[in-house]
This record gives C-alpha cells, sequence and structure tokens, in this order.
C-alpha cells in the first residue's frame, strides 16, 4: 500500500491525483497526503506538474461537470487530511461522470459532498449577509470573515449585480480583497487595512435599515433561537442591522 | 413627515402579510444596471421573529378609505397615518440594495382615495425603479382589488410578481369581514393575471425579445382562523387556485388579533400551529402527489394537531406499507414519513450505483426514526410491522420522543369556531 505526498496545492492535489490514476494498479489502495517535509516523512513525493493539472481537469469536466464544482468548492474550504478521501472521489467521478454526486451511499463520496456542500451553503448566505458601506469617493466596501475561502466566486455574483457601483470586498481573517472598479474585477492580497471615510449619508441609510429591521418583525412571534439558527451569530460582527444594540 | 417616521409606519403596517419569496426568477442585469435576480432566492436577514428578510416589504400608505374588521389600518382605527411618494420609495429601495440589505421591493397599499388613484400611484413607483433607475432587482406588487385591468396589465410588465389577496377563504366572511371588497374584485384581477401570463408565455416562445409578464408568477394569500371556514374548505381552496388559476404559491397567514371586534374571534394567541399545518399540506398538495381529498375529508375536516399531515395519512392507511426502499418508485418513496423531495431524490439517484442498505440510508439523510416503521430494505423490516395505527400513534407521541415538536406548548392555543 503506497503512501503518496504533494504540496500541499489544488494544482498539486490534481496532478497527484492524475498521475496515481494512471499509474497505480489498484488506486483503493493508496493513500494521498500533504507533503509536511520533516526529516522521517514516509512516503513518495509527487512533484506538482502544470500541465497535467490542467489536463486532468479538462478531462473532468468532460466528464463530470458536477464534480469540478464540487472540487472548486472542496478547496474553498480550506480542510486538511481529505485528499485521500478526494483521490476516491474523482477516480468514482471518472468512472461514473456526473451520476457521482449521487452516490451518497458510498464513503469518500459523502464526505467529499457534505464538506463541499458547507462551502456552497457559506457562500449562499454570504450573498444576502455580505453589507456594503458607501464610502467618501462614492465607492462602496464590504467586510467579512467567512469560514470559507469564498471571495472569488462571492465577488462573481456582485459583478453582476451591482455593476453600475464600484466597490471593494474584503476578507479580513485572510487579508484578501476583490476590487470592482468600472467594469473589471480584480483580486489580490492586502497588506494594511486602514478603514476609508464613510460618505456623509452613509449613517442616515443604515438608521432606515435599522429602523426597518426592527418594525418588520412580529412582536407576538418573537423568536431569537429561529434567528440565530438561521442567522448564526458569527456572522453578526458585521451586519448593520446588528450594530449598536 | 420625515422618512424615517413614514418608514417606521409604512414597515410596522406591512409586517402581517405573509408572503416574502423572491425566488422563482432569474433576471441577468445588463452592463450600466444595477441589479439581478436569482432563480433560488436570497435571505438578506432574519428578524427578531426568525422570519427571512429579503424585500424591503412596505406600503404606499396605510391611510385607507375601507374598513376590514381583522386589519390595524382599518379607517375606524386610530393609528398615525402616513403615504410615502413615489420617488421616497425608489430611493430607498436603491439605497439599500446597493448596500445588499435586500433582493428587491415588495409594495401593497391601503386604499388611499381609490383603488385606482393607489394603483396608479404603485405603478409610477416600479415605472421609475425600471426606466429611470434601471433597476433590476426583484419587484412584487400587490393588486388593488378594484383596480382597472390597464392598471393590472402595466403592473404585470414591470413587476416580477404580482399578487392579489384573497384575503378570506370564503365569500360570506368577506362579506361579513371586510364588507367594502367583493369577490368579483379580486377574482377578475386574479383571472386576468392568470390569462395574461399564459398568453405571455406562449408569446415569448415565439419572440423572445417579448416583454416579460410577471415572469415569478402570480401569488396570493388568506388569513387563517379569522373566520369559520375549516383546513378542508381552505385546502380545496388551494387546490383549486393551483390547479385552474396557476398559481405559483398561497400563503397562509395565521390570524392576529389587532382589533376589538364582536365579529372575530377571541385567540389567546395567533394560531400558528394551525398555519404551519396548513402550509405542510400545501407542500403535499404540490410537491407530494397528494390531493386535498386524500389528505382531509367532511367527517375529517381539520389536520391533526399532534402529527404532520404526511404521517396523519400513513397512519389512516397501513395498506400502503411497507414500502420496499430498493425498488419503490419516486412517488412512492414520497409517502412514507421520514423521505422528503430530497432524500427521495437520493435513494433513487444511489440505487443506480448499488444496493441500499440500512447504514446507506443513513448516509443518504432519510430521518429513521420515523421511516422505520413503513419501510422495508430488501425485504427485510427495520420494526415489527404491522403494528395497530393505535399503537404507533402513541409511539409517536410519546415512546421514542419523535412524535410532533413545534415551539414550547402547542396546547395553549385555542382554534378558531370559537365566535362570540
Ligand atoms: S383595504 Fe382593508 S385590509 Fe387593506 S388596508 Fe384597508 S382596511 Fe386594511
Amino acid at each position: 500500500m503506497n503512501r503518496y505526498l504533494y504540496d500541499g496545492t489544488a494544482e498539486g492535489l490534481l496532478s497527484a491525483v492524475a498521475r496515481i490514476l494512471s499509474e497505480e494498479a489498484d488506486p483503493d489502495q493508496v493513500t494521498l497526503a500533504e507533503r509536511e517535509n520533516t526529516f522521517f516523512e514516509e512516503g513518495i513525493y509527487l512533484a506538482t506538474d502544470t500541465a497535467a493539472a490542467e489536463e486532468f481537469f479538462s478531462r473532468l469536466q468532460q466528464q463530470a461537470a458536477e464534480a469540478v464544482y464540487t472540487f472548486y468548492y472542496f478547496t474553498m474550504t480550506e480542510r486538511e487530511g481529505m485528499e485521500t478521501s478526494m483521490l476516491r472521489y474523482l477516480a468514482l467521478a471518472m468512472q461514473h461522470g456526473n451520476k457521482v454526486n449521487g452516490y451518497l451511499t458510498h464513503t469518500a463520496v459523502k464526505e467529499i459532498v457534505t464538506v463541499s456542500r458547507k462551502a456552497g451553503r457559506e457562500l449562499h448566505r454570504m450573498k444576502g449577509l455580505l453589507r456594503f458601506e458607501k464610502l467618501r469617493d462614492g465607492a462602496y466596501l464590504a467586510k467579512m470573515e467567512p469560514d470559507n475561502n469564498i471571495i472569488h466566486p462571492l465577488a462573481l455574483h456582485f459583478s453582476k449585480r451591482l455593476r453600475a457601483e464600484d466597490w471593494f470586498i474584503y476578507d479580513v481573517r485572510r487579508r484578501t480583497a476583490a476590487r470592482w472598479h468600472r467594469g473589471t474585477l480584480s483580486l489580490g492580497a492586502i497588506e494594511q487595512f486602514t478603514a476609508p471615510q464613510m460618505s456623509e449619508e452613509e449613517q442616515a441609510v443604515q438608521e432606515l435599515w435599522k429602523t426597518f429591521f426592527g418594525t418588520i418583525a412580529i412582536p407576538e412571534r418573537r423568536n431569537p433561537r429561529l434567528q440565530k439558527s438561521n442567522m448564526p451569530m458569527k456572522y453578526w460582527k458585521y451586519l448593520t442591522e446588528k450594530q449598536g444594540k | 413627515m420625515e422618512t424615517l417616521a413614514k418608514l417606521q409606519i409604512l414597515s410596522g403596517a406591512a409586517r402581517y402579510d405573509a408572503s416574502c419569496a423572491s425566488s422563482g426568477c432569474r433576471r441577468e442585469g445588463n452592463p450600466y444596471s444595477t441589479g439581478n435576480t436569482s432563480q433560488s432566492g436570497i435571505c438578506h436577514s432574519w428578524s427578531d421573529d426568525g422570519r427571512c428578510i429579503s424585500l424591503l416589504k412596505i406600503l404606499l400608505s396605510n391611510d385607507c378609505i375601507y374598513d376590514c374588521a381583522y386589519c390595524v389600518n382599518r379607517t375606524s382605527n386610530p393609528v398615525e397615518r402616513a403615504s410615502f411618494e413615489a420617488r421616497e420609495v425608489v430611493e430607498l429601495t436603491m439605497e439599500f440594495y446597493r448596500r445588499n440589505y435586500i433582493e428587491g421591493l415588495f409594495l401593497s397599499s391601503a386604499v388611499m382615495k381609490s383603488p385606482d388613484q393607489t394603483m396608479e400611484r404603485m405603478v409610477s413607483v416600479v415605472e421609475m425603479l425600471r426606466t429611470e433607475e434601471r433597476f433590476g432587482g426583484y419587484i412584487h406588487l400587490k393588486i388593488i382589488p378594484g383596480s382597472s385591468p390597464e392598471l393590472v396589465r402595466r403592473a404585470g410588465f414591470y413587476a416580477d410578481r404580482i399578487s392579489v389577496n384573497i384575503e378570506l377563504p370564503s365569500q360570506e366572511s368577506l362579506k361579513r369581514l371586510a364588507p367594502q371588497k367583493e369577490k368579483h374584485s379580486i377574482l377578475e384581477p386574479m383571472t386576468l393575471i392568470g390569462r395574461q401570463i399564459g398568453e405571455n408565455l406562449v408569446e415569448r416562445r415565439s419572440s423572445r425579445k417579448a416583454p416579460k409578464f410577471a415572469p415569478a408568477g402570480q401569488s396570493t394569500q388568506m388569513i387563517v382562523g379569522a373566520s369559520p371556514e375549516s383546513d378542508f374548505q381552505i385546502l380545496r381552496l388551494s387546490q383549486g387556485l393551483y390547479r385552474k388559476m396557476n398559481l405559483k404559491r398561497v400563503y397562509y397567514s395565521a390570524f392576529v388579533p389587532v382589533n376589538q371586534d364582536n365579529r372575530l374571534p377571541v385567540l389567546a394567541a395567533p394560531p400558528l400551529l394551525r398555519e404551519h399545518r396548513l402550509y405542510q399540506a400545501d407542500w403535499l398538495l404540490r410537491f407530494y402527489g397528494f390531493t386535498a381529498e386524500e389528505i382531509l375529508s367532511d367527517d375529517m375536516p381539520n389536520l391533526d394537531e399532534s402529527f404532520d399531515p404526511k404521517t396523519a395519512w400513513a397512519l389512516r392507511h397501513p395498506e400502503f406499507y411497507p414500502v420496499e426502499i430498493n425498488r419503490a418508485d419516486y412517488a412512492t418513496l414520497l409517502r412514507v414519513p421520514g423521505i422528503g423531495v430530497t432524500s427521495a431524490r437520493r435513494i433513487i439517484a444511489a440505487r443506480r450505483f448499488s444496493v441500499i442498505t440500512p447504514e446507506g440510508l443513513k448516509k443518504i439523510g432519510v430521518v429513521m426514526k420515523r421511516a422505520k416503521y413503513f419501510i422495508t430494505c430488501s425485504g427485510r423490516p427495520f420494526e415489527k410491522q404491522g403494528r395497530s395505527a393505535l399503537l404507533l400513534r402513541n409511539r409517536f407521541l410519546l415512546g421514542d420522543g419523535s412524535g410532533a415538536q413545534f415551539g414550547e406548548s402547542p396546547k395553549q392555543l385555542v382554534l378558531p369556531g370559537l365566535f362570540i
């Protein structure tokens, strides 16, 4: 039973999977993990081969487009220690195509699909919970600290929605930002973040929203538990309507 | 009056409207505009009552000339009155939308001077949003009963969804509690909208450029518990609306007593459990292939408080079970308590790979606590089958604690029919 190692990048993972699937007689018998670079680490290191990763990716896209999505969401979760499951999952995807996501009775499929779904769910949630504030220069800024690394697909969503405005999305924990400026989207790291000045009307608009938020609830039906289960408190930090209460 | 003060009055007045759905329609934004809509709908927040906020839900005005018994805004109530200018609503919508507070606008209104005068102003709000602001977000517009067909038509070409409230489940109740609204002033616009949506679909099939008419369809709402109709009457009405008028959704709104009025029942609390059960039964109509007559009958006109309607049906039909997980078709799987639309689909998908084992069922997400009494897995039962319905009832209620759970004490409800 062989143990393989790769460098921890998404590309490295794909190229390692490609290699194992083409060379191993029985891929079900091998394991795959991220290299930790300790002196005594055991296993065969597979160096990242960009061309092989790309080639595998495009084959996967033809074979099982849905598995590509699952993989994409999986990388957003930044989870470690699930590479072997991913290997099994991708092997099954190559074999069965899109149907693979229905094979929930298989342990590896179930694991991968469940984890990716979590990222998918958070992405969907943030599409609603992200809050922009208007800056002095007329652009908008939104801050967030999601569990998953979702800034890219999230920014794509807003690039279709808020096309006429200029805006930034800033992932406070990962120090990454997306910027939409005059119709083009760019992503990058932020070394140092200095809080910019708000526009003059910002406070007034926030007051309007807080008022609406307060009055739209039916007092006879107060249900803080339900509210928290739908909107976990970890997201409240940047929610306009939950400030200053 | 300041916008803030108006907003307070006019969102407070809108909160009893149950419908807050923004899904069912996709619109791409165009290059220089703000806004699109998404197929699955997005919640932007959850208010203190735990309900999803996705639309700026407000009344244009609460200054009503009508006097419906169940309504806070009726003309005989001494409440503070306010009306928005069309411009104010446009500004609010745009400012909120740009900050991602909302998916769009849900505009309703009391009857100001006349139905047409009110509808006219509502239509001018959406007209401004769509043409001047090039707003591409979601718009749900309420149609005021009695407004002219021309205005209804204009509304439909700007809004994603339009709706006329049925309000009460029968004509007699309407007459008694909302005397100024007539059945035909509600049904006529509904029929018109239904026809227009149908024609529009045909038009768009031949020309993709044809403007869309209410692409997210038509919905309606009725108040539950303010009048004596049974659940059976209500469900049959809904069934008819889905089948004949092609409605997308019927919303049920538990009656919240806001007025002292001897035409209204006295309730200790809003009938939330009843509302909940009606929504469950409504799902059975729309997604589970049930008919209203299967769920209820003249002898049993109201939904069981202790069980969801599907479990109640299963308990009355022991002959239907057990269902074999590895062979049953989709419609049959759906009749098993504990198996919903998602799990039924997953079972069918997983069967393509291998025979499903009991462990596999758990992985798929079937609620075994419920389902185990009604299924076999490759011929093997999970529990002794053929238990008497009475035994099962008790077991669900007390036995393994998997009985109905809703809120803290469902029994504090006083259900309608208790008129004084
Ligand atoms: S028409 Fe009736 S239900 Fe509507 S606002 Fe006026 S009083 Fe209330």
